[in-house]
C-alpha cells in the first residue's frame, strides 16, 4: 500500500483519469477535493478500503459480525490477496499492452504450470529452487505461446486466450488423470504458506506475502515504471500506429507483455500448490476460475480495458480492498450466504466503479 | 482437412460482389470439415451414425447453438455477453420452483423464463448502450451478481422433483418430432428468423453498421443504442428457452447450472466464423459451429479417449478456424 503513494507522481502522464492531480491547484476546497477522490483511482480505492475498514469495525463493534475483523485477521485473510494480485498484474500488462488485450487463459497457466511443478518436487524429486525456476519457465512458455499467437499471427487477444485456457486446462486435467498430486514432498511445501511473526506486536502474516506478493508488486512496479520496456508498452497500448513510427517492435514489445503474464502465472503456480499442499490439475479453472476474477481486480483497479493505462499501485489496492471485502462479508453472514454475498459484492463494485469512471471522464469533456 | 478449408476460401475470392452471398467461405469450409469428421467417425467406431447418438448431439448442443444465435447478433456489434451461463441459472431455478411449487402448466413456465431472460438482457443491454462501459465489463458484473441472485432463489439446495411439465424440449422420446429433438427444431426456426432478419431487415444490417464503425453509423443514422439494447435482450430470450430445455423432463436442478457456459458459446460463435472485432458473422456459422463442438463432445466419448481432452479439441479449432478466416482476411486485403 505504501509504494501506491510513492508511484503516483511518476505515473501521471500515462493515467488520462489522473491529469487534475498535475494541474495547478489554486484553492483547495471540498469540491477539489471531491474532484481528486472521483477522478484519481487510486485515490478513490483508498477512500473505499477506508470506509470499509471503519463501516466493518462498527459492525464488529456492535456485535454484529460472528467472528471479530480485527488485524490478525485481515492479516490472515491476505492469502486469499496473493493469488489475486499477481494475477490482477498479470492482466494489468496484458490489458496495457492494447488492441483489445486480455489474458483468458491465466487460471488455465495456473492448473497446468501447478502440475508441471507438482510433477517436478512431488514425483521426480526436484530440489525445490529448480522446480521452481521450471515452473517459471513452465507458464513463461505457455504465455510466449499466447503471444505469439496475438502479437505475431494477428490472433484477436480474447480469441487467442479462449483457445489456449481450453487446450491447457484440458491438458493440465489429463496429466495425471484428472487427480491432484499430494505426494509427501508437495505436502512439505505448505511450510512455505506458513504464518511469519512480525515484531511490535502485530500479528503474524502469511509467509508468501514476503516470499512472493511483495517481490512480485516491486518487480512488476520498477518493470512499468522504471525500464524502457515499461515506457514502450504504454506506449504501444496507448497508440500502436504512433509507436510504430516511433520505430517500436509493436509485435515485440506486445508478445513480452503476454509471456509476462504467463510467467506471473507460474509464480501464482507455486503459490497455489503451497497453500493447497497439493498440485490440483483444476486449480485455477474450478467454478468461474481465477482469470475472471483477475481480471475484475484490474479493472476495478482503473486499468483501461482499451489499453495504455493502469497502474500497478490501484491494482493493488484493489485486490487489498476486495479480499478484505470479501473476508468481511464471510464474517457478516452464516453458511454458504457470505460467499454469494461475495459474488454480489464483486459485481456491483466493478459496474459501479466502471460507470462512475465513464461518467467522471464524460463530465470533464475529456471524451 | 486442410484443403477443404481453403478451396472455397480461394475460389470465393475470386468472384468480387457486393451483396453478400448467402454461403460464406467460411460456412463451406465448416460444413466441409464437419462432413468430414462424420465420415470419419463413422467408419472408426459403429456407434457413432446411430439415431440416438445423432439425437443426443442435437439435443446437447441444442442449448449452446439457441445461445450462440443472440450471441450471434451480440458480438456482429462488437459488443459480448458473458454473463449467458449466470443468466440461465437464474430462469432455470425460477421455472423449475414455478414447476414443482406452483404446477404452473407449461406455456406460463415458457413465458416466465423468457420473460426473466429478457429482464436480464435489457439489464445488460442498457447498461452497455447508455452507461458506455465495454461489454465485456458490464457482463462480467452481471455474471456474478446474475449468478448471486440465482444462488439466493436456490437458498443453498438444488431443486429436485422437478416435473416433467417441459418435457416436450427434453431429451427423452417425448421431445422428439419426426426423429429429431423439438429443441433443435427450436434452433433452427429462431435461427433462420434471425439469419434472415440479419440479412434483409433494415434494422438487422444496422448490426453490421454498429460492429464496423459505431461512430459512423450514429453519424449514418443508426439507433445504435437501440439496436445494443434490442441484441442484448434478445441473447436473454434466447438464453431463458435454453433454460426450459435444460429442465426439459424434469428431476434435478444443480446449482452450478450454466457455469462455463458462456466460454462454450463463444467458442461456437467463434467457429462459426464471427469476428470477435465485430462488423462480420452470420447466425448459419454459428449453428456449424456448435455442431462442431458437439460433435468432437461426442467423438471423445465415443472413442474412449479421457473426456477432458473435448477442451483441447475445441482450443484446436478455435485456433484453427480464426487461423484461416485471418488468412483470408490477409489475402482479401493485400489483393
Amino acid at each position: 500500500m505504501s509504494h501506491s503513494v510513492t508511484d503516483k507522481p511518476t505515473q501521471a502522464p500515462t493515467g488520462a483519469d489522473s491529469a487534475p492531480s498535475q494541474a495547478p491547484r489554486r484553492r483547495i476546497g471540498v469540491r477539489e477535493v471531491l474532484t481528486f477522490l472521483l477522478t484519481d483511482r487510486v485515490a478513490l480505492l483508498v477512500v473505499l478500503l477506508a470506509v470499509l475498514l471503519v463501516w466493518m469495525n462498527i459492525l464488529d463493534t456492535g456485535g454484529y459480525l460472528i467472528a471479530p475483523y480485527d488485524l490478525a485477521y485481515l492479516f490472515t485473510s491476505l492469502e486469499m490477496a496473493v493469488p489475486l494480485c499477481i494475477l490482477a498484474l498479470a492482466e494489468l500488462i496484458v490489458i496495457v499492452s492494447g488492441r483489445g488485450g486480455i489474458d483468458l487463459s491465466v487460471g488455465a497457466m495456473v492448473s497446468l504450470a501447478g502440475m508441471a511443478f507438482g510433477f517436478m518436487v512431488g514425483e521426480w524429486g526436484w530440489p525445490l529452487l529448480p522446480a521452481v525456476a521450471a515452473c517459471l519457465v513452465v507458464g513463461a512458455v505457455l504465455g510466449a505461446i499466447n503471444g505469439f499467437l496475438v502479437a505475431y499471427l494477428g490472433f484477436p487477444a480474447l480469441i487467442a486466450t479462449l483457445a489456449t485456457y481450453y487446450a491447457y486446462s484440458s491438458l493440465a486435467l489429463v496429466s495425471n488423470d484428472n487427480a491432484p498430486i499430494s505426494t509427501q514432498p508437495i505436502q512439505d511445501l505448505n511450510s512455505l504458506t506458513d504464518p511469519v511473526a512480525l515484531p511490535f506486536g502485530l500479528p503474524s502474516v502469511p509467509m508468501q506475502v514476503f516470499t512472493f506478493a511483495l517481490p512480485t508488486v516491486l518487480l512488476v512496479w520498477l518493470l512499468m515504471n522504471r525500464t524502457s520496456y515499461g515506457r514502450k508498452l504504454y506506449a504501444v497500448g496507448t497508440n500502436d500506429t504512433a509507436a510504430r513510427f516511433a520505430n517500436l517492435s509493436v509485435s515485440w514489445v506486445r508478445f513480452r507483455a503476454y509471456l509476462l503474464s504467463g510467467l506471473l502465472s507460474g509464480v501464482t503456480a507455486v503459490v497455489t500448490v503451497a497453500q493447497y499442499a497439493s498440485a490440483r490439475p483444476d486449480a485455477g479453472t474450478v467454478g468461474n476460475g481465477m482469470a475472471l476474477p483477475a481480471i475484475t481486480i484490474a479493472v476495478l483497479g482503473g486499468v483501461a480495458i482499451a489499453g495504455g493505462i493502469g497502474r500497478v499501485g490501484g491494482v493493488v489496492i484493489a485486490a487489498l480492498l476486495v479480499t478484505w471485502l470479501n473476508a468481511g462479508i464471510l464474517l457478516a453472514f452464516i453458511g454458504s450466504e457470505g460467499s454469494q454475498y461475495q459474488l454480489f459484492a464483486l459485481g456491483v463494485v466493478l459496474i459501479a466503479s466502471a460507470l462512475l469512471n465513464t461518467y467522471m471522464v464524460r463530465r470533464r469533456g475529456g471524451t | 482437412m486442410a484443403t477443404t478449408m481453403t478451396s472455397p476460401a480461394r475460389s470465393g475470392a475470386k468472384t468480387r460482389r457486393v451483396t453478400a452471398r448467402a454461403v460464406e467461405g467460411q460456412e463451406l469450409a465448416l460444413a466441409g470439415v464437419l462432413a468430414v469428421l462424420w465420415l470419419v467417425l463413422s467408419l472408426v467406431t459403429d456407434t457413432f451414425l446411430t439415431t440416438s447418438n445423432l439425437q443426443n448431439i442435437l439435443f446437447t448442443v441444442a442449448p449452446i447453438a439457441l445461445i450462440g444465435i443472440g450471441m450471434t447478433a451480440v458480438i456482429v456489434t462488437a459488443g459480448i455477453d458473458v454473463s449467458v451461463g449466470s443468466s440461465l441459472a437464474v430462469a432455470a431455478v425460477i421455472v423449475a420452483k414455478l414447476l414443482r411449487d406452483a404446477g404452473v402448466n407449461a406455456p406460463t413456465a415458457l413465458l416466465v423464463a423468457v420473460g426473466v431472460g429478457a429482464v436480464l438482457g435489457l439489464i445488460n443491454g442498457v447498461v452497455v448502450a447508455y452507461g458506455r462501459i465495454h461489454a465485456i465489463i458490464v457482463t462480467f458484473g452481471t455474471l456474478n451478481l446474475f449468478r448471486f441472485i440465482s444462488l439466493r432463489i436456490f437458498d443453498s439446495q438444488q431443486v429436485t422433483g422437478v416435473p416433467d411439465t417441459l418435457e416436450f424440449l427434453g431429451g427423452g422420446a417425448a421431445g422428439r418430432t419426426l426423429g429429431v429433438p423439438n429443441a433443435w427444431w427450436l434452433v433452427m426456426a429462431v435461427g433462420a428468423l434471425v439469419w434472415l432478419y440479419m440479412r434483409y431487415a433494415p434494422t438487422g444490417r444496422h448490426l453490421y453498421a454498429i460492429g464496423g464503425d459505431a461512430t459512423a453509423a450514429r453519424l449514418a443514422g443508426v439507433q445504435v443504442e437501440r439496436r445494443l439494447v434490442a441484441v442484448y435482450t434478445l441473447t436473454g430470450v434466447l438464453v431463458g428457452l435454453a433454460a426450459c430445455i435444460s429442465i426439459g423432463g424434469g428431476g434435478l436442478v444443480q446449482q452450478n447450472i450454466g457455469t462455463g457456459l458462456e466460454l462454450q458459446v463463444i467458442a461456437a460463435v467463434v467457429i462459426g466464423g464471427t469476428s470477435i472485432i465485430g462488423g462480420r458473422g452470420t447466425v448459419l456459422g454459428t449453428l456449424l459451429g456448435a455442431l462442431l463442438v458437439g460433435t468432437v463432445t461426442s467423438a471423445v466419448t465415443l472413442l474412449q479417449w479421457p473426456s477432458e481432452l473435448t477442451a483441447l479439441f475445441i482450443g484446436i479449432f478455435i485456433l484453427i478456424a480464426v487461423g484461416v478466416d485471418l488468412i483470408r482476411e490477409r489475402r482479401r486485403r493485400s489483393r
